[in-house]
């Protein structure tokens, strides 16, 4: 017997935030301080605002110092472009980068602990792919809060919005959005402390989600990074822009996944197999271990499928070994003592002595739900949804093409925060709240079949039989019959999960219901990243097909992928904007079609 | 070195339905380097897929995975199996969810309402220093950050609220009172008055025993107890405390 699910109450109110980290957070604090008593709801699936994601982003956030003689806001798009490999879109560089140092400016100001030098301005530091005049030397570009730049953010956004008055819903997910014709006017969701649903009617929505980790294997990304906000938008009808553009740090750690970072090959790090070989000679015999990002990712994960791989008997999981027992002691000491750290506290091992395992790592989706310059959602028909925005890991602008630089994600967080901020104000002049046309069955049919489901199977093991598929067939290396096998695999997967059972039928805090549903988002995500990946027959930055190794100007556009029954993908395009290009002005030849040669 | 263990986790369950609290016992075969959020994935793959426990970035920086294990508040992502062995001395392992909030299910406590405290000593600028000139940061020296910079890292785990002796209802705990110390010595803060008044009340510093257990368990080794004695003898200047 099951319960017949309801909505327990409906809550009206301006504006629905759908995810509170730097984006979500950003974009509140923007409303508030504009319009002060504007009644924002903001949800996060965690327990609190500071533990979404963005608090472990380490490394730093890009921004253009005017004061800076020798960088340019130029520069800084210029290295977007190429590192994109001409697939971001030219407006929301031009319009990210001109807005950073003014960002940067107002999280100081509102109290962010940024590093300083001894005169007590803020520090800098060099990121890979970042340069001053078009690639010439490295700029110092990046400002940072230690190794807790995310921290730092998150941190400063919450404390402005609580400061101004916002309501959290935490532990709370978003199920379904809710549209009145074609507008977005709320959503359903569900809070897992009380096990009640509630309508949540508001005159504007933003997701901001986070990313999508949990398709694979290894990540960095947290254990609620499973792509919901994604799935809900496919589910609503819209595409995906670029769902198959995931990027892969070639280290992380093995186990956890946490992030090994670059530091240790620019220090002296040497790449090992299990017969020891330092084998990037092999593969870059002038750059060897310093060699870029992805091509090091291909490098290890070819090592790994040619046998050359190691088995950590723990977490059952290949790897190769980074070898740092010959650097100097003052080394570990002073260069790395983070990451050593980290191998210290999740391997028990002492990298002065001993062998560290590393395997490439999901770290970042530059796909997303596909938005304009100011965050408002596009159909695939690229018309823009009323009262519907997306900002941060979710949306997909596009920033980062098909290869993010580092330090740039961050940034694009508080800018397009600030940016969807101001416009759902502007777009709320004439909007009310309003009933949506259909009544909640969806989410209920949905959570529903959960409870009713019988059978044997376990959702924790078909979600790592999906992360190891993902991750062998649609991961650093892809090929036709890799992903068509994916494809084949996960129509399998989503039949089996069919066959889960629940132990408990009760809505209170049941962990077990919410890994249900987010089961279901991962496979539909993947699902989606696999026909693109397969659709693409043409490498271009992160995305990589063993069978089509060259970039193609054929694909010189966006993915655009819809899916609204399982396993039936549409496919469209979006055009990639180059209005830098196109504006004929001074060094405008930079930004035309060129190549990512480092 | 031992490659696998043979454990036993006692852990203390609630069911919020029936209001039912039972220690409910798992054997389990573990790996050296498991950390103990493995271990409950483990338990809910293979065991019991009901058992609910809190993690988020599973890498010790965002504090939602607080469990007190064998009486210590620690993070359940920072502890390796063959390392809690050791420590304890021990292969069982009695787990209970953190003493700081009502307890939602199982190894799930309310953070949310033990945040109030926090929110109480309102952790922003409330009222920001003047600007030497309009669009600029403000100027602070490394020096001048010195004393306070390494209480800004604390993630709000509650592991050193769950420790502290002093379990006074009203108290702000120990991480609520560090939040408020940091802008008590950040320069850009002009409000110093109101926060004093907070710290000095009857929830605040007084309530303090400095028995530094606060210190002790904090997995981001923040001298807490530290904090909070400079916060006794009112010494909030950003000079002189620290080289
Ligand atoms: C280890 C690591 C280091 C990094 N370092 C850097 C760096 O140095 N520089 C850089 O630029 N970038 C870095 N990145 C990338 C960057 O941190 C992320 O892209 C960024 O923080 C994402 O922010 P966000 O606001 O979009 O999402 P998040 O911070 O992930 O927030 C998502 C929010 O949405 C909520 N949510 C999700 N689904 C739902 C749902 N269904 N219902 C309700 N709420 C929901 C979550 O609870 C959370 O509150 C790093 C990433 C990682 C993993
Ligand atoms: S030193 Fe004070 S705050 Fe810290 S644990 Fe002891 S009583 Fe609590
Ligand atoms: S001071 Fe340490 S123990 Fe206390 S909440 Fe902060 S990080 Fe956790
Ligand atoms: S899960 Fe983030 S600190 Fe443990």
């Amino acid at each position: 017997m099951s319960k017949t699910l309801k909505i327990d109450s409906t809550i009206r109110c301006d504006v629905l935030i759908v995810g509170a980290g730097g984006a979500g957070l950003r974009c509140a604090a923007e409303i508030l301080e504009r319009r002060p008593g504007c009644r924002i709801i903001a949800l996060t699936k965690v327990p609190h605002p500071q533990k979404s994601h963005t608090s472990t982003a380490q490394g730093g956030l890009a921004a253009v110092d005017p004061k800076d003689p020798s960088d340019k806001n130029l520069f800084h798009m210029f290295d977007t472009w190429k590192g994109s490999d001409c697939t971001a879109d030219q407006n929301v560089i031009k319009k990210i980068s001109e807005a950073s140092w003014e960002q940067i400016v107002w999280l100081e100001n509102r109290g962010m602990h940024f590093s300083r030098d001894h005169e007590g301005r803020l520090l800098k530091r060099t990121f890979g792919g970042h340069t001053i005049r078009f690639g010439e030397s490295p700029a110092y570009r990046a400002v940072f809060e230690a190794d807790r730049t995310g921290k730092g953010i998150n941190d400063t956004c919450w404390g402005e919005t609580i400061k101004r008055g916002i309501c959290f819903m935490n532990q709370t997910i978003a199920t379904e959005l809710l549209f009145n014709g074609n507008r977005c006017v709320g959503s359903i969701v569900f809070k897992q402390k009380e096990g009640s649903f509630v309508r949540i009617l508001s005159r504007a929505t933003v997701f901001a989600t986070g990313g999508i980790g949990q398709v694979f294997k290894v990540t960095t990304n947290c254990r609620q990074n499973t792509g919901d906000g994604l799935a809900v938008a496919l589910r609503a009808g819209f595409p995906i822009m670029d769902p198959e553009a995931i990027q892969f740090h070639p280290t992380g750690i093995v186990g956890p996944g946490i992030l090994a970072s670059e530091t240790l090959r620019s220090v002296g790090g040497i790449l090992r197999n299990r017969h020891m070989e330092g084998f990037m000679e092999r593969y870059a015999p002038k750059m060897k271990d310093l060699a870029p990002r992805d091509m090091v990712a291909r490098a290890i994960e070819t090592e790994i499928r040619e046998g050359r791989g190691i088995l950590n008997p723990d977490h059952r999981i290949e790897h190769v070994w980074i070898d740092l027992r010959h650097l100097p002691h003052s080394v570990h000491e002073e260069q790395i003592p983070e990451v050593r750290g980290f191998f210290q506290k999740y391997m028990n091992i002492d990298p002065k002595t001993q062998l560290c395992p590393v395997r490439p790592s999901q770290h970042y989706h530059m796909g997303g739900i596909p938005t304009n310059e100011f965050g408002e959602v596009q159909t695939a028909f690229q018309e823009t949804v009323p009262g519907f925005f997306a900002i941060g890991e979710c949306a997909s602008a596009s920033f980062h093409g098909f290869n993010r630089l580092g330090s740039n994600s961050i940034l694009e967080l508080i800018t397009m925060g600030k940016y969807a901020g101001e416009r759902v104000l502007n777009y709320m002049e004439d909007a009310d709240t309003d009933l949506p046309d259909e009544p909640a069955e969806a989410t209920f049919s949905q959570f529903s079949r959960y409870v009713e489901n019988r059978g044997r199977e376990n959702i924790g093991k078909i979600r790592e039989e999906m992360k190891s598929l993902m991750t062998e067939n649609v991961g650093v290396f892809r090929n036709e019959e890799k992903i068509v096998r994916a494809i084949e695999g996960l129509a399998d997967l989503k039949k089996r999960a069919g066959n889960i059972p629940l132990s408990s039928e009760s809505l209170i805090m049941n962990q077990e219901l919410v890994e249900r549903w987010e089961l279901d988002n991962l496979l539909d995500l993947s699902m989606v990243i696999a026909h693109a990946s397969l659709n693409r027959r043409e490498s271009r930055g992160a995305h990589f097909r063993e069978d089509f190794p060259e970039r193609k100007d054929a694909f010189n556009h966006h993915t655009l992928a819809s899916m609204t029954e399982f396993g039936k993908v549409n496919l469209g395009k979006r055009s990639v904007n180059q209005c830098i290009f196109e504006a004929k002005e001074k060094f405008y030849e930079k930004f035309g079609i060129i190549e990512r040669r480092y | 070195m031992e490659e696998n263990y043979d454990l036993t986790l006692i852990i203390h369950r609630y069911d919020p339905d029936t209001k039912r609290s039972w220690k409910q016992t798992y054997h389990l075969n573990a790996g050296r380097i498991l950390r103990f959020v493995d271990l409950f994935r483990k338990i809910n793959e293979e065991e019991d897929p009901g058992l609910a426990w809190n993690s988020s970035c599973e890498h010790g920086q965002c504090g939602s995975c607080s469990v007190k294990i064998n009486g210590k508040p620690l993070l359940a992502c920072e502890l390796l199996v063959e390392n809690a062995v050791e420590y304890f001395g021990t292969t069982t392992f009695e787990i209970e969810p953190l003493n700081v909030a009502p307890v939602i299910r199982d190894l799930v406590t309310d953070i949310e309402k033990a945040y109030k405290r926090v929110d109480k000593v309102k952790p922003y600028i409330i009222q920001s220093a003047p600007l030497s000139e309009k669009g600029e940061a403000y100027s602070i020296t490394p020096d001048e950050m010195a004393p306070y910079i390494n209480a800004t890292r604390c993630i709000n785990c509650f592991c050193c609220a769950s420790a502290c002796i002093s379990s006074h209802r009203g108290f702000l705990g120990p991480n609520a009172m560090l939040a408020s110390i940091v802008r008590l010595m950040d320069p850009r803060e002009m409000e110093k008055i109101e926060r004093l008044r907070v710290l000095y009340s009857d929830q605040g510093v007084c309530r303090c025993h400095s028995s530094h257990a606060c210190s002790f368990v904090c997995p981001k080794e923040i001298d807490v107890a530290h904090f909070i004695a400079l916060a006794k003898e009112g010494r909030f200047g950003s000079k002189s405390q620290k080289k």
